[in-house]
């Protein structure tokens, strides 16, 4: 799995070139519109916009595949569960289960709007250099210390995934198979805590060469932001394009995904 | 054992966002420069941990390994579980960036929560009581993550009962395995680094930084 968010951001496209801090605000905003709609068509279009913004962003399918992925399997159970416990009267039985198309209405319409919101988020951090992303966070009123640390942390990630690996290999060299018994859990509890120990002992290093270098709790950036028109326009169509979604699910003429397909 | 992006309803969701940033912004109080790195590391072998995928059967779960934050960092798991979460979010949509509030109240409650367990273990002495408490630590912070992620989905409709039901089941065979890790996971730090432990009081004479 790759893990890196960034990998797409040197791409020309006009997402790419979209100052990240209008971006991730007002992608920001139809995402938190997206989450509380109710209704099967308007999720459904919620959807579309979002493949469209992957398209725009030149984004190819597999970039969010993983993503997709594991909504789906999250999701999976609820679709199954969902018309079956649905409280209320039952449209038929299957094998003496109650089986109700309203909660099958509901989990779809879940499913759209889970689907529209991880596609947006991967065309929102897909599309800048993640540490850019993050100082944009930071000029967004996102308290420093989080900020710093979220960059700290994405560097380890891949530090300690190679590290991982290695102590896996290892393992598997000297013919250890995971199975379903108490013996792996506690060398799995081992593994984490050799993890541990390593990553601590290598941070203390790196935290030692860090003050060396004049670290005083800040990192120093060259990046620099600036908002043209462009950006704005940008901006003022998805968030026109945000409240009408929003708008048409609270007063327009389509009832809850419980009530009815359309 | 995140919750999706579009489940949720508007209220829950915002109370996630409220509790995280309360609940975050207490216990990341009086943060010396020296922890910043320390934290991060945390949740970098934590993100990297719940990669692990351990059989159960013929499926497999992965590791939360929640309880575990909280028994190394004490009050700062919390922080550390909304990096955490955060990431996973942005980078492979595991949660959501919608219900990052939930999801952070849900797994670094229960981490807190473990760490509360885990210093109960300064009260009773026994043979072993680090690893029993380990356990306890481990599996305490499962359960309570379980609950919280029925509440949530109850708060949400009536549709949600069974399902939250369903949910709460599914969190018992994870409670055992995350305790015997965490207990496993405890006793190996015990001989190799006690100080990582959070709470950890180093025997006289046998000074540790």
């Amino acid at each position: 799995m790759a893990l890196d968010i960034d990998r797409f951001s040197h791409v020309e496209s006009s997402l790419q070139r979209w100052d990240p801090r209008v971006k991730i605000f007002s992608l920001g905003l139809f995402i938190i519109a997206v989450s509380l709609l109710s209704s099967i068509p308007l999720a459904a279009t919620a959807l579309i916009l979002a493949i469209v913004l992957l398209s725009k962003a030149q984004l190819p399918f597999h970039f969010v595949s993983h993503g997709v992925q594991f909504v789906s399997i999250f999701l999976l159970p609820i679709i199954i569960i969902m018309p079956l416990t649905y409280p209320g009267e039952a449209a038929f039985h299957v094998l003496g289960i109650p089986f109700a198309w309203e909660g099958l209405r509901l989990s779809i319409a879940i499913v759209l709007k889970a689907l529209a919101i991880v596609i947006t988020a991967y065309a929102i951090f897909g599309t800048s250099r993640f540490d850019v992303s993050m100082i944009a966070l930071q000029r967004l009123k996102c308290p420093k210390i989080i900020v710093q640390m979220l960059l700290f942390t994405y560097r380890y990630i891949f530090v300690f995934i190679a590290e991982m690996k290695r102590m896996d290999t290892a393992m598997g060299a000297r013919g250890f198979v995971k199975k379903a018994n108490m013996y792996t859990l506690k060398v799995m509890g081992n593994f984490v805590g050799t993890l541990l120990v390593r990553s601590f002992e290598r941070t203390e290093r790196i935290y030692k060469a860090m003050l060396s270098k004049g670290y005083q709790g800040e990192f120093h950036t060259l990046v620099t932001f600036e908002s043209s028109s462009k950006d704005f326009s940008k901006a003022a169509i998805v968030i026109v394009i945000t409240l009408l979604l929003f708008t048409t699910d609270l007063l327009g003429p389509f009832p809850k995904a419980e009530l009815a397909w359309y | 054992m995140h919750v999706s992006d579009g489940i949720l309803s508007g209220p829950v969701m915002a109370v996630g966002f409220a509790g995280a940033v309360v609940v975050a912004a207490a216990t990341l109080r009086k943060m010396d420069l020296e922890e910043i790195p320390k934290i991060s590391v945390a949740t970098s072998v934590f993100f990297v941990a719940s990669l692990i995928h351990i059989p159960v059967g013929p499926s497999s779960v992965h590791l939360l390994l929640n309880g575990l934050v909280g028994i190394i960092l004490g009050w700062r798991a919390f922080p550390a579980i909304l990096l955490g979460i955060i990431l996973q979010a942005i980078l492979f949509g595991h949660g959501g960036v919608t219900v990052i509030g939930v999801n952070t109240v849900m797994l670094g409650g229960g981490a807190l929560f473990a760490y509360g367990i885990w210093q109960l273990r300064h009260r009773f002495n026994f043979k072993n009581n680090q690893m029993v408490f380990g356990f306890l630590g481990g599996a305490s912070a499962t359960i309570f993550s379980g609950v919280i992620l029925s509440l949530a989905l109850i708060t949400t409709g009536e549709a949600f009962f069974a399902t939250a039901g369903l949910i709460l089941a599914y969190h018992i065979p994870v409670m055992l395995i995350e305790g015997v890790v965490a207990a496993a996971c405890v006793n190996f730090l015990l001989k190799a680094k006690p100080e990582i432990l959070a709470g950890h009081i180093p025997i006289a004479g046998n000074s540790s930084s």
